[in-house]
């Protein structure tokens, strides 16, 4: 772990550093959870706070669903590869000011599952074939340049649900979504899900029943993850908050293949590109209506 | 049972061109199935994804989206957006296990009287085909 040691050395540093000379206000980063294994998100404040961050597999959270919350102060932020291409959706969709935001991205090996109290070695699922190693934006990088990373199938669990007939396709959704609570963490814990009022809580229309029934726990995951079409990031927070562990991955990730194969974009790689659903080409032949 | 199913359609109509052609097919006295419930919206581009999951979870056995014709929106670009979200929609559907046949996006014009019987007759049929929505309970 001396690359991880390494890394928590320099991010202590630079959040010192940008404290000190008052370039920002807060450093949002990780720190050791009170299980003594687990990471949590941790708002350094004070230079002589910046001991307390830490960088290493641990560190799952998304952090820059925080930085909704502190707009137009000076921030700086610990960001992962996945993470920092959701600076770039939100930037791309006005939420944040860059002159703003400092931020610090590491080289990512991968995080691993969390379990309560227990070191996991285990590489997350979205990990497993992840072929982003290094931030898609940052002002300072903390941690080695990785050597080419070989990936083969980056859609595996996709294309064999593809597979499947459409009635197994059925009766699997249908079970997943039962066990559903509708306890809207995916949403909280999402960076792309940030209106102000959700159509999930509007009751006039009435979108998504009250109930906790099959029926409308079917129409909130459809809709939510369809409202990420194209702008999902592949954090996969929302499934790792899933209390019941339901596959959210397996429709963010259907969305951005079909995104992918259809207008050749991938969310959050830049600060520039459009999502697909907000432009279009007039010549353009989608295989709809034709 | 196949015999007697009537399959409930949800049509979403485009009030310029798609409603207008709904119409025509009136006027003209040609004749479509009854199957289908239509809704008059005032552009493809105002039917949100949501209304169509939603049409799909209170029981509708298929539901047809139709508008202008690409260049031919009242709005100038509406049906451009709404091309590129049920694009999407269609392979999503049928992820969740929502057949391919069940959703149907049409561009029919206001002169399209026979289009629109045509559009409505097939997609009836089709889904007559295929049978009602089969109730999946989970434990």
């Amino acid at each position: 772990m001396s690359a991880a040691m390494d890394q928590t050395a320099q991010i202590r540093q630079k959040a010192r550093e940008l404290l000190e000379n008052k370039v920002v206000d807060c450093v949002i980063g990780y720190e050791r959870a009170t299980d003594g294994v687990n990471a949590r998100p941790l708002f350094v404040y004070e230079p002589e706070e910046a001991d307390r961050l830490i960088f290493d597999q641990t560190c799952t959270h998304n952090l820059t669903r925080y930085l909704l919350n502190r707009k137009g102060k000076p921030t700086a932020i610990v960001v992962k590869p996945c993470d920092s291409r959701a600076i770039n959706l939100l930037l791309n969709e006005s939420q944040l000011q860059r002159e703003k935001i400092h931020i610090i991205g590491v080289v990512c090996p991968g995080v691993v599952e969390r379990q309560w109290r227990q070191a996991s070695a285990k590489l997350l699922n979205a990990c497993q074939v992840c072929q982003q190693h290094v931030p898609v934006i940052y002002d300072v990088l903390v941690g080695e340049l990785p050597s080419e990373p070989t990936v083969a199938e980056h859609y595996p669990d996709v294309v064999e649900m593809e597979a499947k007939s459409a009635e197994e396709r059925q009766v699997f959704w249908k079970e997943q979504f039962s066990r559903c609570i509708r306890c809207y963490a995916c949403r909280q814990a999402c960076p792309g899900c940030y209106c102000p009022e959700c159509f999930a809580e509007r009751l006039d229309p009435l979108w998504v029943g009250i109930r906790i029934a099959p029926g409308e726990n079917e129409v909130w995951n459809t809709i939510r993850a369809f409202h990420l079409a194209g702008r999902c990031i592949g954090c996969y927070q929302c499934e790792q908050v899933c209390p019941v562990d339901i596959p959210l991955s397996l429709l963010n990730r259907k969305l951005e293949k079909e995104v992918l194969g259809l207008f050749n974009f991938q969310a959050g790689m830049d600060a520039e590109t459009s999502p697909p659903f907000s432009t279009f080409k007039k010549e353009e032949k989608l295989g709809i209506g034709e | 049972m196949a015999v007697d199913f009537e399959p409930r359609i949800v049509g979403f109509l485009c009030n310029w061109c798609s409603y207008a052609g709904a119409d025509m097919a009136g006027t003209a006295r040609i004749c479509y199935p009854s199957n289908i419930r239509i809704i008059r919206v005032p552009c493809s581009a105002r039917i949100d994804p949501l209304l169509v999951v939603k049409a799909f979870q209170l029981g509708a056995d298929g539901v047809l989206v139709a508008g202008c014709h690409p260049g031919d929106c009242h709005y100038t670009e509406g049906n451009y957006y709404s091309r590129r979200r049920f694009a999407m929609l269609h392979p999503f559907l049928e992820y969740l296990g929502i057949e391919r046949e069940r959703f149907w996006l049409q561009w029919v014009s206001a002169s399209e009287g026979k289009k629109f019987s045509q559009v409505v007759s097939t997609f009836t049929d089709g889904l007559i085909k295929l049978g009602p929505r089969k109730a999946v309970t989970v434990q």
